[in-house]
């Protein structure tokens, strides 16, 4: 087997992406992209993808009006699309559970996730309990104290939990701790990736078991108002719920939009706004709009919220941003708390603090003359309660 | 009593950047062909703990990929380096400045842990040709037909050339580097036969060896052992190189 990867590894004007892994991943990166394409053409793999979807994930998610809170920032139209309404509560199931297929079909017997907000990580430990495989998770220890529930949860369906204690304790040094155990273990054990970066093919890979979400919801939005909103807005961490999301609407003569986590301020290190002030750099395996310094070295962030709290854009999406076919914007940490607080009082419906990030932009969009928008409200806000109830003072 | 064949890992700027002109005039003077020497970076994703404490503390003493550099402008009294580093910084850096850089110094070869062949065969080629050549890797998972690839695409500069600049880079395990316990003897055996079979080009063992006896396994399969953790570690601690290596040499297995 010498053959190089079949797939596009990289995206757009500039070629991000790209596989910039060591010597030791490589096959592993192969085999998958192998299994990958021979997966998604086999109708088996297919079928029980589609029935543990619908049957275990819940899904189709809803796509739910939300009048009160569209009248209330004076929008015509607002819709929801409800990835918290999924089985653990975000998007990051769709991915999980697909991947967790595919490495049993690898024959893989361990799985290796990174998580950073931790619904990843129960996702994932979820899809493992569901399917018998053993299942280790890397957190930062920050991250474990503000997301203290999902901890518990995965701890529940049998995962192994790792504190990771270097650096911030955030995403990133958990994605440095995963690749590194995986390349360790990569003769049985399987990483799935939670988000869309990483080395080739993990962006492809999560794009494509994401994209379900735009598939169903522009459905929906056609069936339900029988035209297309001017706006399709989402969060955007690494950008899996956000190419999940808007990729689907690539075609269509509509304004999408991504936001960034704003955090406390401008200055590098406060906080995880890739577009304002990153420049292209690697970093886990891809070329993307990245946080750092003039050394190369990753900067710092911050964010109220653990899964946008990461240095980099996934590459597929930064470079939709660069090709100009997706807008980025941000929302700080303040703005994501009143978009929370609003969608709650207005909705009856918790948000998970990433996705509030989305629903504080729409005051913006409305200042802009924008009347009908369809948000993806990628995960419910259990996890964050104890983030509420501090900085809101409920 | 001779320490080669051996190539030994330092962290540029631990203990200290000031340290390291002479921490490589001590090589020199122990006879050491060729040294490796890391290039700190923050998000070290090949390297285990010690690499990546070490790196840290480097950075958190100023240990700039500049700064490095420029401190190993003009030493003579110093080992050929390779210089092993992540891709970002030097991407950052550029193929100009890095050249403008490293044109002082004894940097011969470089060991991009992130790059895999192919991948920035532009910026690769002008290095090649400015006189800086990346060291092949091959991994345990390393099918013998992506070795040969590998081989072909960083090709041998043939036996003219420096060791530093020659060789190739057989991983010892799964995993990242770090201090190990004993060694697997028998599947690096057959991976060093079968490579052999492929390529004439002297053959550097790495990860996880630090004991005396991994290390000298290594020489009588005929390949040099390469020595980091445990290495960066006792220097670390106050050792010098003399003191953290001989003890090491013992012949028997
Ligand atoms: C609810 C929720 N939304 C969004 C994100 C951000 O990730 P991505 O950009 O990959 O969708 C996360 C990540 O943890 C999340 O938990």
């Amino acid at each position: 087997m010498t053959e190089g990867f079949a797939l596009p590894t990289r995206f757009g004007a500039q070629s991000l992406g790209g596989c910039y892994a060591p010597e030791t991943l490589m096959q592993p990166l192969l085999d998958l992209e192998a299994a990958f394409r021979a997966a998604s053409v086999d109708p088996a793999f297919l079928a029980e993808l589609r029935a543990e979807l619908r049957h275990f994930v819940g899904r189709p998610t809803p796509l739910t009006p939300a009048p009160r809170l569209a009248a209330k920032l004076g929008l015509k139209v607002l819709f929801l699309k409800r990835e918290d309404l999924t089985h653990t509560g975000a998007h990051k199931i769709n991915n999980a559970l697909a991947q967790a297929i595919l490495a049993r079909r690898m024959g893989k017997t361990e799985i290796i996730a990174e998580t950073g907000a931790g619904q990843h990580g129960v996702a994932t430990a979820a899809a493992c309990a569901r399917l018998g495989l053993a299942c280790t998770v890397y957190m930062g220890v920050t991250d474990m104290a503000r997301q203290a529930p999902n901890v518990a949860r995965m701890r529940l369906f049998g995962a192994k939990v790792m504190p990771v204690e270097a650096g911030q304790g955030t995403l990133k040094e958990a994605v440095n701790e995963a690749l590194r155990a995986w390349a360790g273990q990569c003769d049985r054990a399987h990483y799935i990736l939670g988000s869309a970066l990483g080395p080739h093919p993990f962006p492809t890979l999560v794009r494509s078991f994401q994209t379900v979400i735009g598939e169903e919801a522009r459905a929906q939005v056609m069936d339900q108002s029988g035209s297309l909103p001017e706006v399709v807005l989402a969060c955007a961490g690494g950008g899996s719920n956000g190419l999940g999301l808007l990729v689907p609407f690539l075609g269509d003569g509509l304004r999408r939009v991504a936001v960034e986590a704003g955090g406390y301020g401008t200055a590098l290190g406060e906080h995880a706004a890739r577009l304002d002030g990153g420049h292209m750099g690697v970093l886990h395996g891809c070329k993307t709009l990245l946080l750092q310094d003039e050394h190369g070295h990753t900067a710092e962030t911050a964010s109220i919220s653990a899964g946008l709290d990461y240095p980099a854009l996934g590459p597929e999406l930064a470079a939709l941003v660069l090709d100009g076919q997706v807008e980025v914007r941000r929302a700080s940490d303040e703005e994501a708390l009143t978009g929370a607080r609003m969608l709650c009082e207005n909705e009856g419906i918790l948000p998970a603090l990433e996705s509030s990030h989305a629903l504080a932009l729409l005051p913006a969009l409305v200042a802009e003359g924008v009347a009908t928008v369809l948000l993806g409200l990628s995960g419910r806000g259990d996890k964050d309660l104890s983030t509420y109830q501090a900085r809101l003072g409920i | 009593m001779s320490l080669n064949p051996l190539l030994p890992f330092l962290m540029a700027g631990d203990p200290s950047l000031e340290a390291l002109p002479a921490l490589l005039a001590e090589a020199k003077a122990l006879g050491l062909e060729a040294i490796e020497l890391g290039l700190p970076h923050s998000d070290p994703i090949a390297d285990g703990p010690v690499l990546q404490a070490a790196a840290h503390r480097a950075i958190a003493r100023g240990a700039t990929p500049r700064r490095v550099l420029e401190s190993l402008a003009g030493l003579s009294e110093s080992p050929d380096i390779i210089l092993f580093t992540y891709l970002n910084p030097l991407f950052q850096m550029g193929a100009e400045r890095l050249k403008q850089l490293l044109a002082p110094t004894p940097v011969r070869a470089l060991l991009v842990v992130d790059l895999p062949f192919g991948e920035e065969s532009d910026l690769e080629a002008t290095l090649r040709t400015a006189g800086y050549p990346m060291v092949p890797l091959l991994a345990p998972t390393t099918t013998l037909g992506r070795a040969r690839q590998i081989l072909l695409d960083r090709p041998d500069p043939g036996p003219s050339a420096c060791f530093a600049q020659r060789f190739a880079y057989v991983v010892a395990r799964l995993g990242v580097t770090g201090t190990g316990q004993g060694m697997d003897r028998e599947p690096i055996s057959r991976r060093l036969e079968a490579l052999k079979g492929l390529t004439e080009r002297p053959l550097a063992v790495g990860f996880g060896l630090s004991d005396p006896q991994s290390l000298s396994v290594i020489r009588t399969m005929g390949a040099t052992p390469v020595i980091g953790s445990a290495l960066v570690q006792e220097l670390a601690e106050g050792r010098s190189l003399r003191e953290a290596l001989t003890p090491r040499m013992v012949d028997d297995v």
